[in-house]
């Protein structure tokens, strides 16, 4: 019963959410701020239009082959880094001076120089996830254990393959944490950078219905867009949980950057 | 271990030295027009003059204004919310579900309907700010705070201690190492978010400068609010690692 209960506690609170904001929108009574049952309402008109669903497929791979790209080049620097002092005192003043520096402000100066198509939206998401998931294998590959690489070393691994078979696995608990940012992030950088620049994807939407006034149509996309979120975040969640059902129970709650 | 900081201080600088020397080169040998990518001194001298510029003074204040005071926000809920959650049972299973479902929620895409709620004013970006710096510090703090020995609270109330005087000298101190790296990520993120809503709607602000000067294409113009807010993410920082030794002594590492 208890089992039950906590199962079903993000469904409850997601349920709770849209009656407070029902109630809150009722109590209000404001022309902007629809009902969630209104909002709810408009969904199946966007999710049946053809056109803003080739909008939202676009986002999605441009979302994907940003994350995607990411992955595969941070986490090996990250490892590095974190087995290398002298890789880390490398790169780490250029990635503390890049961190504060919001990805998708970027956007304007690369639309100057790539145009505004995919290329650019791609690279402002690649550059959002990057940072993270190094920072992550980095901590990860720190915190390996000397004794099992020293091990390693005795049974005539090479450094390179001390490297994936040693410190990837041992560290990969703290990478998947960084990739589960990763994600949250990818999708907060795609929904910016096509709010920014306005030519096609899930944030042009958002934003062509707040300039024309269909506030339904906004808050039927912030549903959709939230909905993304948390049901990627649950998947990958899934997905963790079986690649490291043998490290201990990890902190499970996300952090969420921007 | 000086000699070993120093140079790998050096270390540190090259890659940063080796971005600026490529930049000039490709505007040196001809592979990128000025008007796309000026020059390094071209922007460097132009952010000297625009820091002297009294407009562009006020839009840094406007927008550290609402750095902090949505930082401030996110910093008394995330740390009240986050040990209420740790020493409170009935307040864990409300908080749980929601942070669940609310942490990895796009904020950004909220920020709509922030603003046909409470305006275009200051109101909104500082909301949207709190909404995303709230829940990595609300995290720390929660783990900071459920992680305290028990020990710790037994001796406290052996020696005396008044049960609920328990919370601030010793719960509250315990997670403080866990709270200030809570802190930290949330800082960064409030610096990124803060320039991002002034982007997507302001009229002041640095977003605001970058987004005029992208209408404009005056590339020189782009990167200098770029730079500052860089700047200032390292300088805020800084001041939070200064507050966090201080906070800190007499914890054995820190």
């Amino acid at each position: 019963m208890k089992s039950i209960l906590t199962r079903l506690a993000p469904a409850l609170a997601c349920l709770g959410l849209l009656v407070a904001w029902q109630l809150g929108s009722l109590a209000l009574a404001n022309d902007s701020f629809p009902t969630a049952w209104e909002s709810l309402r408009a969904i199946p008109a966007i999710l049946t239009d053809r056109e803003s669903l080739l909008n939202i497929a676009d986002s999605l791979r441009r979302m994907a082959i940003g994350l995607v790209l990411a992955v595969a080049v941070s986490i090996p620097l990250g490892l590095l880094m974190g087995r290398s002092r002298a890789v880390a005192a490398f790169f780490n003043p250029l990635l503390m001076i890049i961190y504060p520096v919001p990805k998708a402000a970027l956007m304007p100066i690369i639309m100057l120089w790539l145009g505004v198509g995919d290329l650019s939206k791609t690279l402002v998401i690649f550059l959002g996830v990057s940072l993270p998931v190094i920072y992550h294998s980095f901590e990860g590959a720190k915190a390996v254990e000397e004794k099992m690489l020293w091990s390693g070393a005795a049974m005539g691994l090479t450094a390179a393959q001390r490297l994936v078979r040693i410190v990837f696995p041992a560290a990969l608990p703290e990478i998947l944490t960084g990739c589960r940012t990763g994600l949250v992030l990818a999708l907060i950088t795609m929904v910016t950078s096509e709010m920014i620049a306005r030519q096609s994807g899930a944030g042009n939407i958002l934003f062509n219905a707040l300039d024309m006034g269909q506030y339904d149509t906004v808050f039927a996309m912030i549903i959709i867009v939230g909905a993304m979120g948390i049901c990627f975040d649950a998947v990958f969640e899934v997905a963790r949980a079986r690649l490291v059902r043998w490290s201990e129970p990890q902190f499970d709650i996300p952090l969420s950057f921007s | 271990m000086s000699m070993r900081g120093t140079s790998e201080l050096m270390l540190g600088l090259l890659p940063i030295v080796l971005v600026l020397l490529l930049w000039q080169a490709l505007i040196s040998f001809g592979y990128a027009p000025p008007t796309l990518l000026p020059p390094p001194s071209q922007v460097f001298a132009r952010m000297g003059e625009q820091l002297l510029d009294t407009s562009f003074q006020q839009d840094i204040v406007a927008t550290l204004f609402r750095l902090f005071a949505g930082f401030a926000i996110a910093v008394v809920l995330g740390v009240a919310i986050g040990i209420a959650a740790a020493v409170s049972q009935p307040v864990n299973a409300a908080v749980r579900p929601l942070v669940r479902v609310l942490a990895p929620l796009p904020k950004v895409a909220l920020y709509p309907a922030f603003l046909l709620l409470l305006g275009f004013g200051h109101e909104s970006k500082i909301t949207l700010v709190t909404a995303d710096a709230l829940f990595p510090i609300l995290l720390s703090t929660y783990y900071g705070a459920s992680i305290v020995e028990q020990k710790l609270i037994w001796s406290a109330l052996a020696a005396g201690t008044p049960p609920r005087d328990v919370l601030w000298k010793v719960v509250l101190p315990a997670a403080m190492p866990s709270i200030l790296t809570g802190c930290r990520i949330g800082l960064v993120i409030s610096c990124i978010v803060v320039f991002l809503a002034e982007m997507i709607t302001s009229t002041d602000g640095l977003g605001h400068v970058l987004v005029a000067a992208a209408r404009q294409f005056q590339a020189v113009d782009m990167f200098v609010p770029l730079i500052t807010i860089s700047l200032l993410g390292l300088i805020l920082n800084g001041l939070l690692g200064a507050v966090r030794s201080y906070l800190l002594r007499g914890f054995p590492e820190v």
